[in-house]
């Protein structure tokens, strides 16, 4: 692509350093106001009405002693459960119901007393049994479904060269988002117009959710998401049942209606990571290369929700193959949960890597290096590899099993990942500059807790020549224009042209209106430093205060939109895990990680890091402490809450090193997955570097630990 | 949570005027920690809270060689106690582990005590199990990863109480108060198996208060304290035992082993106590007393781990009270 003035610039003073985020006090202050927190004159508050059982027959609904109950104005039955197949919850937690009342406490009371009437039916929440056909016919059309399969090259051919061939049964565990904000909605009606403040990873994607679910025009609907405190995919594709009764509610009491659920309400029925489990036969060759890889593979994806990820993870192996079952249970749906499918993957693959490596008495990281797809900007983990292996001490590592006396045992492992995290367009964006020499730089995206206020700070600031806290950045409203969802790693790469753009243009307009003030060329004028100035003669020029007077009553505007060739796709990284395992308890504790990451150009470089800690932060739970544990007989959860629901907390984390490889050249890419798809694989192969044991399931629980422990060296 | 009337009595007569013999009817409330918590849950519904943070002392004072520590006490200042860590060191090690500093800021030593099972189906609104006044318990057929080892059935369920460990090795008395009077119940009374009583606990009637914890002289015994969580930060304990040993020389004169979180009481080992006597502690003593301390065990279906874990706690808490560095 031809040169142009809005190609990110080879040099500058803001681009890629370290801002901090210029809503961070608001935050910590609570001037930051999320859904949460929007309260309206008049405002009620409502609470769904959902299924205790796993699998039922609705057989009638009473919702007459709710209406009765003190302070209620609307009861809304979800859909009509008089008949047919309309009439069966699938999962605990299923929605039946909403209930508004004057006060949240009201709400809940009426609630719980609407009568609802279940004939409970055979549930299925076990895997095994739905693949070992003990479990009752749930699903119609059954509760198996047969996934695509693959093949490649000539499987039989890749075993007869194999020197050696390992056999193994791997899988990963059901998690939930857990948001530290829960799904939630604030609805609002004047007439037929709706405005909806929603923690939504999306809010162009909610108003159209909302327009067509509820039959009125789009533009008739105004989303806004200033805040909101974590999506991680749960909060991507719809506003959910819980939206839509917020909305009908409000409408039904003519009133202000906020429904925000509850930590069980989030565990059960708003997402989940799905399972995944695989038999994998692989086949390596004396000198490290892996001749065949047959996989058989199922998961879970919940009620009626398949439950597929990429095997053989991110490895290049000729001959393959590959099935895969779609089991569904009575179990909420899974969404898209942060790098969906390549956490699982990377497990089910990483894992054999290591014992097949063993097999030839090969280095991870050699016999890594030697299955990688060629290097390229887009392929990097030979490099990351091999600089992450310097750094980190892999050189001090010991083969498998830490022979030192003493219950203590440490081990390092390694994992690579790849994500896509492209941009795309149309991602409009609009800038003023006003006399006072404000900027607004303002766009219909949102901010799911990654810092994007700061991204468009930074940006915006670098092309005029300022400083971040010197703009002032507005999102999270459809009043400023359509924006794709931050989801899949994708907003840093779709709005970051946009605003560039925008900056610029406004920035040339600036020029021309000054130009004639100094008495020179607009073309020869530069922002920078907090000035307007001949680009070879500072002398000529002016404060950007100064520059701003110029201006006029009316502002300059200036629009923006996302261009090829400043945003690219695909990405690579490495992480290196070190950690100690007790052999007398069974306790894992993490005790360092390294990451290696590149996301094409640094934007703003302290996000990029907190991106990676906290995808690594995440990857550590999934490695030692998520589950949603269901009772075997009644299909319920029995953790539906943040106290049986393990997470790290500040002494459960690790040092965490952040390499963010720069790669200006290839303009911006997302950076939200890929941090959190390797940390749990390189655990559990740090796990079986320290104990010599293989541990083929997660979450690396002190009972599987002392299990396998028992069970015998790897 | 349902609706009810909030009692603020000033002196312990008041607030024990303002609880019910009728089971969970009216509640104390301390920090409210755990009730509350269960209120949310629909697990506890009682039509009466007794506030007795200002009915009950907070304070420690001197007592026949011991200390009397008032149970509204809260366990922040339990862990930060000078005395309390000079004489009582594994009560003050314990209590430095419980929660969050959020939560030690505010729970309160009889809550720590008294507070209910955090088994997950007496949590679960839905499961109406013995402790709810069911008729059965989940555990032995359901998720018993964190489920009684030694002393369960008909419940599983493992005493949640950090305190309670270390105040029974050390001897502790409770001094109850209620409408008849006040009594005084030793630490190894006052904690009943499910086979003795299914519902509760412990001895303690609903309209009786746990106002003080008496302890008695410590004696020249040397404490080790050893807790084994899946996470370091806020989680419940494994498996954990406080040990306390008084020396003759080198050699065991006599030992108390009590074991936490892996029966529904707090578990006192005689056989691991009689399996030190005389010895000089090793890496091996240690180990074969500990053995003696789960010989007995029982574990469920998906608990035979917590075994390991039991046995490792008991080794490294021996260990520790003879000074030898350990994991």
């Amino acid at each position: 692509m031809a040169n142009s003035e809005f190609d990110w610039p080879a040099k500058s003073s803001v681009l890629g350093t370290r801002v901090n985020r210029v809503d961070g006090p608001d935050k910590v202050t609570g001037r930051a106001k999320y859904t949460f927190d929007i309260n309206r004159p008049g405002m009620l508050y409502a609470r769904m009405i959902r299924s205790p059982h796993p699998h039922a027959r609705v057989v009638s609904v009473d919702l007459s002693s709710a209406t009765r109950m003190p302070g209620v104005k609307s009861v809304l039955m979800v859909r009509d459960f008089s008949s047919a197949p309309n009439n069966r919850v699938m999962f605990q937690g299923d929605e039946i119901a909403a209930v508004a009342a004057d006060t949240e406490e009201h709400a809940i009371d009426a609630a719980r007393s609407v009568k609802i009437e279940y004939e409970v039916l055979p549930h299925l929440t076990i895997v095994n049994k739905a693949l070992d056909g003990t479990a009752p016919p749930v699903f119609t059309g059954g509760n198996v479904r047969d996934g695509r399969p693959a093949q490649a090259g000539d499987l039989t051919a890749g075993f007869a060269a194999a020197a050696k061939v390992v056999e193994g049964t791997y899988s990963t565990q059901v998690i939930t988002h857990t948001c530290m904000e829960s799904h939630g909605t604030v609805c609002e009606w004047a007439g037929d117009r709706l405005t909806a403040w929603i923690s939504t990873q999306g809010i162009s994607g909610a108003r159209e959710n909302f327009a067509s679910a509820l039959g009125i025009p789009q533009a008739n609907v105004r989303v806004l998401c200033q805040y909101m405190g974590g999506g991680f995919g749960s909060k991507a594709l719809s506003v959910g049942a819980e939206g839509l009764m917020c909305a009908k509610l409000a409408k039904a009491a003519n009133a202000p209606v906020k429904l925000m659920l509850d930590r069980k309400e989030e565990h059960l029925a708003t997402g989940n990571r799905p399972s995944a489990a695989s038999k994998i036969k692989a086949g390596v060759s004396a000198d490290g290369i892996i001749t065949a890889f047959d996989a058989q593979s199922w998961g879970t994806g919940g009620a009626g929700a398949t439950a597929d990820f990429p095997l053989p993870y991110l490895y290049q192996v000729a001959n393959r193959s590959r099935s895969h079952k779609n089991v569904f249970t009575n179990t909420g749906q899974q969404r898209p949960m942060r790098a969906p499918g390549h956490p699982q993957g990377s497990f089910n693959t990483e894992i054999i890597m290591d014992e097949l490596a063993d097999q030839i008495n090969m280095d991870p990281v050699e016999f890594r290096i030697k299955n990688l797809p060629p290097q390229a900007p887009n392929a990097m983990w030979r490099a990351y590899l091999q600089e992450g292996a310097a750094e980190f001490g892999w050189n001090k590592r010991h083969a498998t099993g830490d022979k030192t006396p003493g219950p203590i045992k440490t081990g390092m492992g390694v994992s690579v990942n790849t994500w896509g995290g492209g941009g795309r367009g149309p991602s409009p964006a609009h800038c003023e500059i006003t006399s006072d020499g404000v900027v607004i730089m303002r766009l219909g995206t949102q901010d799911l807790g990654t810092g994007t206020r700061t991204l468009v700070a930074v940006i915006t600031a670098d092309a005029l020549g300022l400083r971040p806290a010197q703009v002032r950045p507005e999102i999270g409203d459809t009043a400023f224009g359509v924006s794709a969802l931050s989801g899949g790693s994708t907003t840093a790469a779709s709005i970051s042209p946009g605003i560039r753009v925008a900056a610029v243009k406004a920035l040339d307009a600036l020029k021309e209106k000054v130009a004639p003030a100094l008495g020179v060329d607009a073309a020869s004028l530069v922002a920078a430093g907090g000035r307007i100035q001949v680009e070879n003669d500072p002398s000529k020029g002016m404060t950007w205060a100064d520059a701003c007077k110029h201006i006029g009553p009316q502002a300059i505007t200036a629009e923006g939109d996302w261009r090829a060739g400043m945003s690219s796709t695909t990405t690579s990284g490495a992480q290196f895990a070190e950690v100690t395992v007790d052999i007398e308890t069974g306790i894992v504790k993490v005790t360092r990680v390294l990451v290696l990451q590149d996301c094409g150009l640094v934007v703003s470089r302290l996000t990029a890091e907190s991106q990676c800690y906290g995808g690594v932060i995440g990857s550590l739970n999934f490695a030692l402490f998520e589950d949603r544990i269901l009772d075997r007989n009644t299909g319920q959860m029995l953790n539906p809450n943040m106290e049986w629901y393990l997470l790290a907390g500040m002494s459960d984390i690790p040092r965490i090193d952040v390499r963010i490889k720069d790669q200006p050249e290839r303009g911006v890419i997302g950076l939200g997955e890929p941090p959190t798809v390797s940390t749990a694989a390189a655990i559990a192969l740090a796990v079986r570097n320290a104990t010599g044991v293989t541990m083929r399931s997660l979450p690396l629980t002190p009972a599987k630990v002392l299990g396998a422990m028992r069970q015998g060296r790897a | 949570m349902k609706a009810f009337a909030y009692v603020n009595p000033t002196n312990e007569k008041d607030a024990i005027a303002a609880l019910s013999p009728q089971l969970e009817q009216a509640m104390p409330l301390g920090g409210g920690q755990d009730l509350l918590a269960r209120m949310k849950d629909y697990v506890t519904q009682p039509d009466r809270i007794v506030n007795v943070k200002s009915a009950l002392e907070s304070t420690v004072t001197p007592s026949g060689g011991g200390l009397r520590i008032g149970a509204a006490m809260k366990m922040v200042d339990v862990a930060e106690h000078a005395e309390i860590r000079r004489m009582y060191p594994a009560i003050g090690a314990a209590a430095i582990e419980v929660g969050t500093p959020q939560i030690r800021n505010q729970a309160t030593v009889g809550g720590n005590l008294n507070q209910r099972p955090r088994c997950w189906y007496y949590r679960n609104e839905e499961f109406v199990c013995f402790k709810k006044g069911g008729d059965r318990c989940f555990s032995p057929a359901g998720e018993n990863q964190f489920h009684a080892i030694l002393g369960g059935g008909p419940s599983f369920i493992v005493h949640p109480s950090s305190l309670a460990v270390p105040m029974l090795a050390y001897g502790a008395t409770f001094r109850l108060a209620g409408p008849k009077g006040e009594r005084l119940v030793p630490a190894a009374d006052y904690f009943t198996l499910p086979r003795q009583s299914l519902r509760m606990e412990n001895v303690l009637a609903p309209d009786e208060l746990l106002t003080h914890v008496i302890l008695p002289a410590p004696g020249n015994v040397k404490s080790g304290h050893y807790e084994v969580r899946y996470k370091a930060s806020h989680d419940w304990p494994i498996a954990f035992a406080t040990v306390l040993i008084s020396f003759n020389g080198s050699t065991v004169q006599s030992a108390k082993v009590v074991m936490g979180a892996v029966a529904p009481i707090p578990w006192r080992s005689p056989e691991a106590e009689q399996a030190l006597v005389g010895k000089t502690i090793t890496e091996e003593t240690a180990a074969a007393a500990a053995e003696a301390a789960i010989r007995n065990a029982r574990p469920l279906s998906q608990n035979a781990y917590k075994v390991d874990v039991a046995k490792t706690a008991v080794k490294r808490a021996i260990l520790r009270a003879a000074g030898i560095q350990t994991a």
